[in-house]
């Protein structure tokens, strides 16, 4: 993956930092694990391998076939536009692997007295619990237009990624064509697994607003776009968390009705 | 309510990482995490007797050092440098300075990697994400950032490519 993955916990007694710290390194193994079997930069790795022909599935380790049964579900679920095996290259699940990474790695706090954590994994969050005494936590998403901005402010009960071009230049492959594209400036998915989320991100960031009514039919998760123009489209329960120094909602009024994006 | 940040620089297989651990009412004794051989500074808001501040870097390989100001009052600006980390590639120390509650600069504090091109890596990919995400979540009372506005065109490509090329296993 090669990523910076920040992990925040949030206690309220001592007890729960030496938790903490046993289960940081938990978390860390499962991230260098992921990291091994699942880089398409290591060209010995087992992803590597399955990609250029060299090892079947069922010869990778376990966690290969769960990801990539997962990434077929998320391609199901986002109408193709999610599609690790239209990949220029050969398959690459990478879409999907950097957040059940990071989920797996919130695994390991889970079970410690902690009221909260969160793992960041360069911008695609799992979380769970809150700041404690029911305080929930809240989340920042990048202004795609203004580097170091953020566009909007949401709760974030679970997970959330965002996808754009903005980031990374022409990252983003439509699944139909195999070349780059993106039909918004950034796509963030909200909801209970960012592994999944992560997958719907990309989908909705290639698929643009037709993506969105996908993500509208998905129990339990939401999702917002940033047109190339600044314009906002969201689903219906979007977690807009309020803020200071923005709007209350976003530009336009009203719940998920905003004038179409060119 | 109080939350206090302790800051922990590891080095994963291809990742850098950062635990920020908080607590309300924080009364941690941070001797406790395995590895945790010091650095642990009454911050100003400890001695108002509310919580507890620290800061250091796993795997540390040499004592920490930090600023004179580390028993300043209430609100003071203090600058604490962690201890020298052995990554696999060199050693480096990470700085952070707080303000009152605030951290208000992460930073490289020193960096030996052999006059390689691994400092040039590590300044222009890692730590100014590690400072974004610090002072960005601060200031705008949120946990964090999702959208990775704190990166460069091509952070990704270009850190991997890196990682890799220096050998970070």
């Amino acid at each position: 993956m090669g990523t910076v993955v920040t992990i925040d916990v949030y206690t309220t007694d001592a007890t729960g930092g030496e938790d903490a710290s046993r289960q940081l390194a938990t978390a860390r193994a499962l991230l260098q694990r992921a990291d091994a079997v699942f880089s398409t930069w290591q060209p010995h790795s087992p992803v590597s391998r399955l990609r250029r022909g060299e090892i079947t599935c069922a010869q990778a380790p376990a966690e290969v076939s769960e990801v990539l049964e997962q990434c077929a579900v998320a391609r199901e679920l986002s109408g193709g536009w999610f599609d690790p095996w239209a990949m220029p290259g050969g398959i690459d699940p990478t879409g999907y692997v950097k957040g059940w990474a990071a989920q797996r790695a919130l695994g390991a706090f889970r079970a410690s007295g902690v009221c909260g954590a969160i793992v960041n994994a360069a911008g695609d969050i799992a979380s769970f619990g809150d700041l404690g005494g029911g305080k929930l936590f809240r989340a920042g998403i990048a202004d795609p237009f203004s580097p170091g901005r953020l566009a909007e402010v949401v709760y974030l009960s679970r997970a959330i990624a965002t996808s754009g071009t903005y980031e990374r230049g022409n990252h983003l492959i439509d699944p139909r064509s195999g070349r780059p594209a993106a039909r918004v400036a950034s796509a963030s998915v909200t909801g209970p697994d960012l592994g999944l989320a992560d997958a719907l991100a990309t989908a909705v960031a290639v698929a643009g607003e037709t993506g969105l009514d996908l993500i509208e039919a998905l129990d339990g998760y939401e999702a917002l776009i940033i047109a190339f123009d600044g314009r906002r489209r969201w689903t219906e329960n979007f977690p807009f968390a309020p803020h200071a120094a923005l709007p209350l909602s976003p530009s336009v009024s009203g719940s998920g009705e905003v004038a179409p994006v060119g | 309510m109080r939350r206090t940040p302790i800051v922990i620089t590891a080095t994963f297989a291809g990742l850098a990482g950062v635990l920020a651990f908080h607590t309300t009412p924080a009364k941690l004794s941070l001797g406790a995490l395995p590895g945790a051989s010091g650095t642990v500074q009454p911050s100003a808001a400890a001695s108002s007797g509310s919580s507890q501040r620290a800061q250091r870097a796993a795997g540390a390989s040499s004592p920490p050092r930090s600023s004179p100001t580390a028993k300043a009052k209430p609100g003071a600006t203090r600058t604490v440098v962690g201890p020298a980390v052995n990554y696999n590639f060199g050693v480096l120390s990470v700085s952070v300075t707080v303000s009152g509650n605030k951290i208000t600069k992460v930073g490289i504090a020193s960096l030996d990697d052999g006059g390689s091109q691994r400092s040039q890596f590590i300044d222009q990919q890692s730590i100014p994400i590690l400072i974004q995400e610090t002072l960005q979540a601060q200031s705008a009372n949120i946990q964090g950032v999702s959208g990775a506005s704190y990166t460069s065109a091509g952070f990704q490509q270009s850190l991997q490519a890196a990682l890799h090329t220096l050998g970070f296993q």
